[in-house]
């Protein structure tokens, strides 16, 4: 199973709005994936085991993990061309 | 009316917000346009929320609030307010009277600023309202009147807006987020004052070279940056300074056990607030649909949690520093009256810095500087209101018992506009009002400053066009 972890600024707030639309996407494309969520500060002692991070906000560029910019899914201005890169870094 | 309402008012009281709120969610899903189900889901997962940080701030307040009154005995060093954080703040202010009015209340106020073109920001996160909710809650606590309560939560609501107004052309550039402002309660009055500040820091000579990297300052301070250590290592020195050594078999046990119930609370407060935030979700998503259904073709900013800013290097590397910078504010200012000890909002710095840090031009010394000089002026603002925050706490159906902790925050707690607010309730009916006109009178100048701004951009991309044929 992949491992996708979503990081905001808190952990909490974006990242609860983020998690949500991508594992409903992921599930709608039959993708088993698990999604948790995490603070960016958290991000500065050892990089995460997971195969994909997806960021609201900037994350140090030193993890060696692919990283999607999460944006659009807050926004909705270019949500299904964020959801297709997730989707594609994932398989 | 008074005979009936009175008994009513009670019975709700007693059924608290875990009970209240997931019926209010249901009827608010409903009238935006939610199916049943999902709607229902959406306010029992909230009623979850209210009750998982309940049994967290008790916690907090079970195992931190002796120790810190303890230590206040022991070393002299008078920190016996617990610093319950942004989690438990929102709590408190969604769970108050003023909070379960918010959403509607909030989405009013956004439209008729939209629809009157006073503000141009469009919050979609109505989970921010909730800091208007507690300037609402603490203003009627002060003044025994939910009407007045309402008005300044409006009225703070407004201005929060348009502080994100005038702050988006330096947000949308620094952090490269186009059409983003960031009406967050947090984030934005820190901006506005860091404005003069940093007017301040051009003039001191010497000042304006020095800088840092955030590269160096990461690897340096990255400790204070993970919740759960910060937890356990800040619950062994309280522990330690408040229980001391005498009796090492229970004094041990003591400070152990509190060292990992901090460690705990910190880690799980955010979770249970994210369970909160799960909940709220799909009524502000249906809330954004709506409103964008209803007025299409309209510029707006889009009005973001400043969240999304927090992992910009800068922002990172000035709240790495100024976590053990609060702290060492906190015991210094102890003797001038700070009784705040600086615990969950440790790892919420990043918010009061976010929009700091841009207006700073992202240098590291002067976030730190400025940063340093709003907290440390924000400890005696908390101090001040802790009594009152700890009231509509415990009327939001928190459980404290009023008298042994006593409760406050440093982000909401310590914040500027907390301060107006809660000094203008102080004054009574005529303080309010007063705030509340200076407060639209803010919002008018600064929709002329911004029609100004326009004009300027306009006339500058006007004369950049005509330069290549000249």
């Amino acid at each position: 199973m992949k491992k996708v972890l979503i990081i905001c600024g808190t952990g909490v707030a974006t990242s609860t709005v983020v998690a949500a639309k991508v594992r409903d996407h992921l599930a709608a494309q039959g993708i088993e994936a698990d999604v948790s969520q995490g603070k960016v500060m958290d991000l500065m002692g050892p990089a995460p085991e997971v195969d994909l991070i997806v960021a609201t906000t900037e994350v140090p560029a030193t993890l060696g993990v692919p990283v999607v910019r999460a944006l659009p899914l807050l926004t909705g201005i270019g949500e299904d061309a964020a959801l297709a890169e997730i989707v594609s870094a994932l398989s | 009316m008074e005979s009936i309402l009175g008994p009513i008012s009670g019975y709700l009281t007693g059924l608290g917000p875990s009970v209240v709120l997931p019926v209010l969610i249901t009827i608010f899903g409903l009238i935006l346009g939610l199916k049943l189900g999902k709607s229902f889901r959406a306010g029992v997962t909230i009623g979850i929320g209210f009750i998982g940080i309940n049994l967290v701030i008790g916690l907090l307040g079970g195992q931190v609030g002796p120790a810190a009154t303890a230590m206040a005995e022991g070393l002299g060093v008078n920190l016996d307010v617990v610093d319950v954080g942004w989690p438990s703040s929102a709590a408190i202010a969604f769970g108050s009277a003023i909070g379960a009015m918010i959403i509607p209340l909030g989405l009013l106020v956004n439209v008729i600023l939209l629809v009157t073109g006073l503000t141009r920001t469009f919050d979609i996160d109505l989970w921010n309202y909730w800091h208007s909710a507690l300037i609402g809650a603490l203003v009627a606590a002060v003044t025994e009147s939910f009407l007045l309560g309402l008005l300044s939560a409006a009225v703070h609501l407004a201005l929060v807006l348009a502080f994100a107004d005038l702050t988006a052309p330096i947000v949308q550039k620094y952090f490269q987020l186009p059409e983003i402002s960031f009406p967050h309660g947090t984030s934005a009055p820190y901006g506005l004052l860091a404005i003069p500040l940093n007017r301040l820091f051009d003039a001191i000579p010497g000042l304006n070279r020095l800088d840092a990297t955030p590269a160096a300052i990461q690897k340096r301070f990255g400790m204070f940056g993970e919740s759960l250590m910060m937890g356990l290592v800040l619950g062994l020195l309280i522990g330690i300074f408040g229980y001391g050594f005498d009796d090492p078999a229970a004094d041990s046990t003591a400070i152990l056990t509190l060292a990992i119930s901090l460690a705990a609370a910190m880690f799980l407060l955010p979770r249970m607030v994210a369970i909160l935030m799960e909940g709220l979700m799909p009524i502000s998503e249906a809330a954004r649909t709506f409103v964008q259904k209803r007025f299409p073709g309209r510029t707006f900013y889009i009005g973001l949690d400043s969240a999304v800013a927090v992992g910009q290097p800068s922002v990172i590397a000035t709240s790495l520093i100024l976590v053990p910078v609060t702290l060492l504010i906190a015991v210094a200012l102890a003797p001038a009256g700070n009784r705040v000890l600086p615990l969950v909002d440790l790892a919420t710095i990043p918010f009061v810095v976010a929009v700091m840090v841009p207006i700073f031009r992202g240098n590291i010394v002067r976030s730190v500087i400025g940063g340093g000089i709003l907290i440390g002026a924000g400890l005696f603002v908390a101090t001040w209101i802790a009594p009152t925050f700890t009231q509509v706490a415990v009327a939001s159906g928190f459980a404290l018992e009023e008298g042994q902790t006593t409760i406050s925050s440093i982000v909401d707690g310590a914040n500027p506009l907390t301060a107006v607010f809660f000094a203008a309730a102080r004054l009574g009916v005529p303080g309010v009002l007063g705030a509340a006109l200076l407060s639209l009178g803010a919002v008018f100048a600064i929709r002329v400053a911004m029609a100004r701004r326009d004009r300027a951009a306009a006339a500058e991309a006007a004369a950049g066009s005509q330069e290549p044929s000249a």
